[in-house]
C-alpha cells in the first residue's frame, strides 16, 4: 500500500528532494554554490549559448507557422465550447502572468543599462540609445511569447481535446504513448517542476529586491538583505493564509487590480512624460527591431567575448524557458474555447505589442532624461541600483510620490499573485496533473519556492538568480523541441478526426 | 429603507417558482437577471420581487425539464450533475455559487467537471435524477397555490421537448427490417416520416416500437 502511494507521489517526492538538496547546499555551503553556479554560467556562455539561441528562434518561426497553418480553425475544447473569459480580461491575465514583476523591474533599468553598456558601439550616444531600445524590444518581444505560445497551446490541446491530465508529460502522448504514465513521463514532470521552481524563485527574488527598494524609497526603510528576507517571509505567510482560508477569490480581485494599476501608471507616464518622443521611439524601434530581427536572434560572438550576450540574451531566454511550464499551464487554463488562430494572435502578437508599448513608454521617458540632459550620473545611478531604477525614475517625474506608491503597490500585488498562482500550478504539476491539488502540497511548494528565492539571494543576489535559471532551464529547452513535434502530431490527428465526422451542420 | 442582498448564483423564488440569479446589473431597472430552472428561460426581475432560498440535501427541483434530488448519499460518478453549494475555487478555477456542472472525471479528493474545474467533494451536492418519498420539493414556494394552477398544461410544457419534432431521427425497433427515418412534418398529433409513413405521435414515443436517435439540429 505504502509503496503504491510512494509511486503515485513520486513526482512530488523526487522534485521536492532535489529542491531541498539545492536549498541545503545554498544555505550551508553558500560559497560553494556561488562557485559552482559561476562555473555553469561560464560554461553556458561557451557551450550552451547556441542551444538557447537556436531553440528560441525556432519557436518563433514555429508559432508563426501555426498562425497561418491549416490547424488555425481547430478549437481548444469541444466544438461547442466558448471562451470562459472575454478577450480583454483574457489578454490582461496572460500578459500579467507572462511578464508581471519582470516588466516593472526591467522597464526602466534595461534600456538605461544598455545605454551605458551597449552590446556594440559607443556608450552614452544617440546610437547607443537606439540600440538599447532595439535590444529591449528584442528581449521582451516575440521570443518569450513564442515560447509561451507553443507550450500553452500544447498543454491546452492535450488537456481539452484529448482529455489528458494537466501535466507537461501529457503533451508527449504522441511520442511516448502510455509511457507518459511511466518513469519517462514522471522524469519529464520532475524536470518541469524543477524548472518552474527556479523560474518562480527568480521572479520572487527580483520581486523581493524591488519591494525592499520601493520601501526604502518611499518609507526610508533600510535596503538590506535582512529586509529582503523579511519581505519574502511576510509574503509567504500571506499566501499560505490565503491558500488555507478560502481567500483565493480575494487574490483574483488583487490580480485584477494589478492590471488596472499597471494601465493607470502606463497612461500617466505617457501623458506626463515626453509623449511625442515616446510615440516616435515606438515606431522607430519597431522598425529597427523588425529590420534586425534575424541578426539579433542569432547573434553570438564566436571570436570575441560573449559576456554581454550571456548576461542579457541568454539569461532572458533561459528565464523565459524556466517560466514556460508555469505560464503555459496558466495560459492553457484560461484559454479553453479559443481557436488555434485566436490563441496564437492573443498569446504571440498582442502581448508583444503590449510589451513593446510598455518598454517605449518607460524606457523612452527614462532615456529622454539621460540622453537629452546628458545626465550620465543618473544613468550610472540607475545602472548601479537596478532594483531602485523605477523609483528613481518616478522621482524625476511630476507626481513622483504618487507614481512611486502606485508602483510599489503594483510590485507587491504581482509578487503575491504570482506566488499564489505558482503554488497551485506546482501542486498540479507534482500531483500528476490533477485540478484538485491538496492544500498540504500547495503549502509545501509555497514554503519551498520562498526558501529557494531566499537562498539564491543569500548566495549572491541577482547574478546567482540568473545563473541558476540558465542552468535549470537547459533540459527544458530540449523538451520544448519535442513539444513542437508532439503538438504537430496531435493537431494532425485532430484534423483527421474532424474529417471523419459527418458535417451535417455545414450543409444546411 | 429595505436593503436587498442579491448575489450571482443564489436560488430565489420569483412568481412562486424557483429561479437562479445569473447576473446582477445595478444599472438596469430590472436589475436581477434570473434563469428559470425548470426550462432554462431567462427572466428579468427586480430585487423586491424575489425571495432567497438556500438549497440543501434532499431538496428536489426541476432542472431543464428533469426532476433531480440533492443528495450526499453516494459518491459522484461520471456523467452526474452536481450543484456547487459551497464554492471554494482555486485561483485558476472559474465556478461560483450554485453552478450546475457535469462530472467528467472522479478523483480521490474531488471531481473534474465538463467546464474543466476541479471541485472538492465537500463543495457540491449531487443531483440524483428522480424524486423520492423523503425528498422535499422546492420547485414552488407555495405548493397549494401551484396545485390550483392548470397542472395539465404545465406538465405538457414539461414534456413538450420529448414530443416528435421536425428533424428528429427515429429507428424502428424491428430486427427484421432495420429502418431509420426522419420526421419531416407534424400536423396536429399526426407525424409524417421521411419514408412516407404517417403515425400518431404517441406511437412514435413508444420506446418499444421506435427509438429516438438524434435531432439533426443538435449535431
Amino acid at each position: 500500500m505504502n509503496v503504491k502511494k510512494l509511486k503515485e507521489n513520486s513526482v512530488f517526492i523526487i522534485s521536492l528532494l532535489l529542491t531541498l538538496i539545492f536549498i541545503a547546499w545554498g544555505a550551508f555551503f553558500t560559497e560553494n554554490l556561488t562557485n559552482v553556479t559561476n562555473i555553469i554560467y561560464n560554461a553556458s556562455i561557451d557551450y550552451l549559448g547556441w542551444v538557447y539561441i537556436g531553440v528560441t528562434l525556432f519557436l518563433v518561426i514555429f508559432s508563426f507557422y501555426l498562425l497561418f497553418s491549416k490547424y488555425g480553425h481547430i478549437r481548444l475544447g469541444k466544438a461547442t465550447d466558448r471562451p470562459d473569459f472575454n478577450t480583454g480580461s483574457w489578454l490582461a491575465m496572460l500578459f500579467g502572468a507572462g511578464m508581471g514583476i519582470g516588466i516593472v523591474y526591467w522597464g526602466v533599468a534595461e534600456p538605461v543599462t544598455h545605454f551605458t553598456t551597449p552590446p556594440y558601439g559607443e556608450a552614452y550616444t544617440i546610437e547607443a540609445a537606439n540600440t538599447a531600445m532595439q535590444y529591449t524590444f528584442f528581449h521582451w518581444g516575440l521570443h518569450p511569447w513564442a515560447i509561451y505560445t507553443v507550450i500553452g497551446l500544447a498543454l491546452a490541446y492535450f488537456q481539452y481535446n484529448r482529455k489528458f491530465p494537466a501535466a507537461i508529460s501529457s503533451v508527449f502522448y504522441p511520442l511516448l504513448g502510455d509511457r507518459i504514465y511511466g518513469p519517462i513521463g514522471k522524469a519529464i514532470d520532475i524536470l518541469s517542476v524543477f524548472a518552474t521552481v527556479f523560474g518562480i524563485a527568480t521572479s520572487l527574488g527580483l520581486g523581493a529586491l524591488q519591494v525592499t527598494a520601493g520601501m526604502s524609497a518611499i518609507f526610508d526603510s533600510p535596503d538590506t538583505l535582512t529586509v529582503q528576507l523579511i519581505v519574502i517571509a511576510v509574503a509567504t505567510v500571506i499566501y499560505l493564509v490565503s491558500v488555507n482560508s478560502g481567500l483565493e477569490k480575494g487574490i483574483q480581485y488583487l490580480s485584477n487590480s494589478a492590471m488596472i494599476i499597471s494601465f493607470a501608471i502606463l497612461l500617466l507616464v505617457l501623458i506626463i512624460g515626453p509623449t511625442i518622443t515616446i510615440i516616435k521611439l515606438f515606431f522607430n524601434t519597431t522598425g529597427l527591431y523588425l529590420n534586425n530581427f534575424i541578426q539579433m536572434s542569432l547573434r553570438l560572438r564566436p571570436f570575441g567575448e560573449g559576456e554581454w550576450i550571456a548576461a542579457w540574451t541568454l539569461f532572458y531566454w533561459a528565464w523565459w524557458i524556466a517560466w514556460a511550464p508555469f505560464v503555459g499551464m496558466f495560459i492553457a487554463r484560461i484559454s479553453r474555447g479559443r481557436t488555434v488562430k485566436e490563441f496564437v494572435i492573443g498569446v504571440l502578437i498582442v502581448p508583444t505589442l503590449g510589451t513593446c508599448l510598455w518598454m517605449s513608454i518607460f524606457g523612452g521617458s527614462a532615456l529622454e532624461m539621460v540622453v537629452h540632459a546628458d545626465n550620465h550620473e543618473l544613468a550610472k545611478f540607475i545602472t548601479d541600483n537596478v532594483s531602485l531604477a523605477i523609483f528613481t525614475f518616478f522621482e524625476q517625474l511630476p507626481f513622483g510620490s504618487i507614481l512611486s506608491i502606485l508602483g510599489f503597490a503594483l510590485v507587491a500585488i504581482y509578487y503575491i499573485t504570482v506566488a499564489d498562482t505558482a503554488t497551485f500550478v506546482l501542486g498540479m504539476l507534482s500531483e500528476g496533473g490533477t485540478l484538485n491539488p491538496s492544500n498540504k502540497i500547495k503549502m509545501t511548494w509555497g514554503i519551498i519556492q520562498s526558501a529557494v528565492a531566499a537562498v539564491l539571494l543569500l548566495s549572491g543576489g541577482l547574478e546567482v538568480l540568473q545563473t541558476a535559471s540558465i542552468a535549470a532551464a537547459f533540459p527544458f529547452a530540449i523538451i520544448m523541441l519535442f513539444i513542437c513535434y508532439s503538438l504537430l502530431k496531435g493537431l494532425d490527428k485532430e484534423l483527421e478526426v474532424q474529417r471523419r465526422k459527418p458535417r451535417i451542420k455545414d450543409t444546411k | 429603507m429595505k436593503l436587498f442582498q442579491v448575489r450571482k448564483g443564489q436560488f430565489v423564488y420569483y412568481q412562486n417558482e424557483l429561479h437562479k440569479v445569473y447576473a446582477v446589473k445595478p444599472m438596469f431597472k430590472k436589475s436581477v437577471h434570473l434563469i428559470r430552472l425548470r426550462d432554462l428561460t431567462q427572466v428579468l426581475a427586480s430585487a423586491p420581487e424575489i425571495e432567497r432560498y438556500q438549497p440543501k440535501e434532499t431538496d428536489s427541483f426541476i432542472f431543464n425539464k428533469k426532476i433531480f434530488t440533492l443528495s450526499k448519499d453516494r459518491k459522484a460518478e461520471v456523467g452526474d450533475y452536481i450543484l456547487i453549494t459551497n464554492p471554494n475555487p482555486d485561483i485558476l478555477d472559474h465556478y461560483s455559487l450554485n453552478s450546475i456542472e457535469v462530472v467528467e472525471k472522479v478523483e480521490s479528493k474531488g471531481v473534474i467537471t465538463n467546464e474543466a474545474n476541479g471541485i472538492l467533494h465537500n463543495e457540491y451536492l449531487l443531483m440524483v435524477p428522480g424524486s423520492h418519498d423523503y425528498s422535499n420539493p422546492i420547485q414552488y414556494k407555495n405548493m397549494e397555490h401551484w396545485a390550483e394552477q392548470d397542472a395539465d398544461s404545465e406538465t405538457d410544457a414539461l414534456f413538450s421537448d420529448l414530443l416528435p419534432a421536425i428533424g428528429d431521427v427515429y429507428q424502428k425497433n424491428d430486427q427484421n427490417s432495420p429502418l431509420e427515418t426522419m420526421v419531416v412534418a407534424v400536423h396536429g398529433t399526426t407525424v409524417y416520416l421521411g419514408n412516407g409513413l404517417q403515425v400518431h405521435q404517441n406511437e412514435l414515443m413508444d420506446a418499444e416500437k421506435w427509438l429516438f436517435q438524434y435531432n439533426l439540429a443538435d449535431q
